[in-house]
């Protein structure tokens, strides 16, 4: 499945919803990293990133991930994951950032 | 699925990332032909993605049209995967650290090795039934 970001600005809650598809790799983690500070620079509020259609995720799109968790934290601002796939899941217990990530409502595969 | 005879599969890719994930599509492929249950094609599958993110990094970028070179070796029930650049660059790349805990949990061993043929990378994953004696 092809890669692609869509952001949604909820008024109401105050917060970026982020819903990203596809896969996250070495060829497009500069993308999703730049795609999302933009956000942040142009309203700096919580995120919610959905990743319902996320198949995969790899170690550079967990450093863009990182990246974009140092600078929410500069603004005193959270990032929230949801619906993320077991099997994405199992990366971040690895990698330890599920203690660094707010993960909420994981998907059965 | 028991195996006596080694089957030996040969990939070469562009040192480009835009081909990993051709690199994760084949190796899901070649994973589910020898019968590997889901989630350990999910883990062969994610393991050669960051072998491959590695060796990448590791280019030497002033040497262009390179390429590197997966082979999937299947015998007694392993299967070793082996990954080779030949030009890299000793340098610590981003993210090296957890590309490799990544496949240090994902499969049963890792090994990496440099000499003056090049960086290569070999780990295996044996196959569940195995463990259970099938």
């Amino acid at each position: 499945m092809d890669f692609s970001v869509n952001s949604n600005y909820d008024e109401k809650n105050n917060y970026w919803l982020i819903n990203v598809a596809g896969e996250i790799d070495i060829f497009n983690s500069t993308e999703f990293k730049t795609t999302i500070l933009e956000l942040l620079e142009e309203k700096p509020t919580d995120i919610k990133i959905d990743c319902e259609n996320l198949s995969y995720i790899d170690s550079t799109g967990l450093g863009a991930l990182i990246a974009v968790l140092k600078k929410s934290k500069s603004y005193n601002k959270e990032i929230c994951l949801k619906n993320v796939r077991p099997s994405l899941s199992k990366l971040f217990k690895i990698t330890n950032l599920d203690k660094v990530f707010v993960i909420e409502g994981d998907v059965n595969e | 699925m028991s195996n006596k005879k080694s089957e030996q599969i040969k990939l070469t890719l562009p040192v480009n990332a835009a081909y990993v994930s051709a690199a994760r599509l084949t190796t899901s492929s070649i994973a589910n032909r020898l019968g590997f249950e889901i989630d350990e094609i999910e883990d062969i599958k994610t393991a050669v993605s960051e072998a491959c993110t590695y060796v990448i990094k590791k280019h030497n970028s002033s040497e262009t049209n390179d390429s590197f070179k997966i082979c999937f070796d299947f015998l007694d029930n392993i299967l070793n995967i082996s990954i080779s650049l030949k030009n890299f660059s000793e340098k610590e790349s981003e993210n090296e650290e957890m590309s490799l805990l990544v496949i240090k949990a994902l499969m049963n061993t890792l090994e990496i090795k440099t000499s003056e043929e090049g960086l290569n990378i070999q780990m295996s994953k044996k196959h569940v039934s195995t463990f259970f004696g099938v």
